[in-house]
């Protein structure tokens, strides 16, 4: 005997039947958001692609800011601690979150992360997403704002070949552009194209090499 | 996990798997609550705007259903289309598209096509079991 059961339209987002299939990630996220809340933290998730320069960012932003509030990092990173290390040595309380074979954080493993930690005194807190333009995209952790990092050492179409993560982003830097006359990168062809996807978000083009836009970038982060 | 290796250097879009596995969960544990001997077909929604690719989906979901109450069910997926609401001129309907932004198709942007001003999606961000369809 076949069966066939249909939800209507109006069930569809029914929690109770579980269907929504990103559901579970989501309610884990407004659950880290509250946590967050309820210490008055501000988590930052910051994502862009392996050696776009969000590690060495996050420490210029660390730099700046430390000594005005209490800064957390948590670092998702497939396998190596090398960048939990980098953090370590200015002294801030740092979690390494290895997915081993995943691509993204998930929600799961940023409550278990925020659990690690005396969240007392703290006012921000980094996110450190795994080096990955696509998949992170959409699994909410709870985070406040999204930063995605986009360097011009990775070319002049990279807005376009990963438009879904700066749909979701607060706030793009365009990062190394000291480089940019070397690699032949427009930045306000970077700029424009982010626009075009979404013409209402900040854009700032940094260097962590000569410190071009990190006051901006502080200043922004801490409004949110 | 004999695919380690090729893991790395296939797939840059794993979320499929952690998508896959997701409805696998949903599905079984529907099957095993409701006595449920065969999952047939599963039908899923996707809105336009989610970032899935839908071949990579169901290499995962044949993956993971083999040697379960959903082995060789179909998975049939739909398109929700986009749509965007515009709070500065009041406008929804359907994206403005980015036709020349050198992908195979074009990119829906949150740009409002009446105004050019910053849209907000409205659909297009589902990502759903629709229905099921099993044998008792």
């Amino acid at each position: 005997m076949i069966q066939t059961i249909e939800a209507s339209p109006d069930e569809i987002y029914d929690i109770e039947l579980e269907h929504s299939l990103l559901e579970a990630n989501a309610r884990l996220a407004r659950e880290n958001r509250a946590l967050l809340d309820a210490h008055g933290i501000t988590a930052i998730d910051v994502m862009g692609a392996i050696g776009s320069g969000k590690t060495t960012l996050i420490g210029r932003l660390i730099s700046r800011l430390k000594d005005r509030l209490g800064v957390a990092v948590f670092n998702g990173d497939a396998t190596t601690s090398c960048d939990t290390d980098l953090i370590a040595e200015q002294n801030v309380p740092v979690v390494q979150i290895a997915t081993v074979n995943g691509c993204h954080l998930d929600a799961n493993l940023i409550g278990k992360a925020l659990r690690k930690i005396d969240l007392n005194g703290l006012k921000l807190i980094f996110i450190e997403n795994i080096g990955n333009l696509i998949c992170p995209a959409e699994f909410p952790l709870g985070s406040k704002a999204r930063v995605v990092v986009v360097s011009v050492t990775e070319g002049q179409y990279m807005v376009r070949k990963h438009p879904h993560m700066f749909l979701g982003a607060h706030l793009v830097v365009i990062n190394k552009v000291d480089l940019a006359e070397a690699m032949n990168v427009s930045v306000a062809q970077l700029a424009h194209d982010v626009h075009t996807l979404k013409p209402d978000i900040k854009v700032i083009p940094a260097s962590c090499k000569d410190g071009t836009g990190l006051d901006e970038i502080a200043t922004e982060l801490v409004a949110i | 996990m004999r695919l380690r290796q090729s893991w790395w250097q296939s797939s840059p879009q794993m979320h499929e798997l952690s998508i896959a596995s997701s409805i696998v969960e949903s599905v079984l544990e529907f099957a095993v609550k409701n006595e449920i001997k065969k999952v047939l077909e599963v039908k899923l929604l996707i809105g336009e705007l989610m970032a899935v690719e839908w071949e990579q989906l169901r290499f995962c979901y044949a993956a993971i259903t083999r040697e379960t109450a959903m082995e060789d069910s179909s998975l049939e997926i739909e398109q929700v289309e986009a749509t965007v609401s515009c709070p500065y001129c009041s406008f929804r309907g359907r994206p403005k598209y980015w036709e020349d932004a050198l992908s195979c198709g074009p990119i829906a942007t949150l740009q409002c096509p009446e105004c050019g001003k910053a849209a907000e999606p409205e659909q297009g961000k589902e990502c759903v079991i629709k229905t099921i369809k099993y044998v008792i």
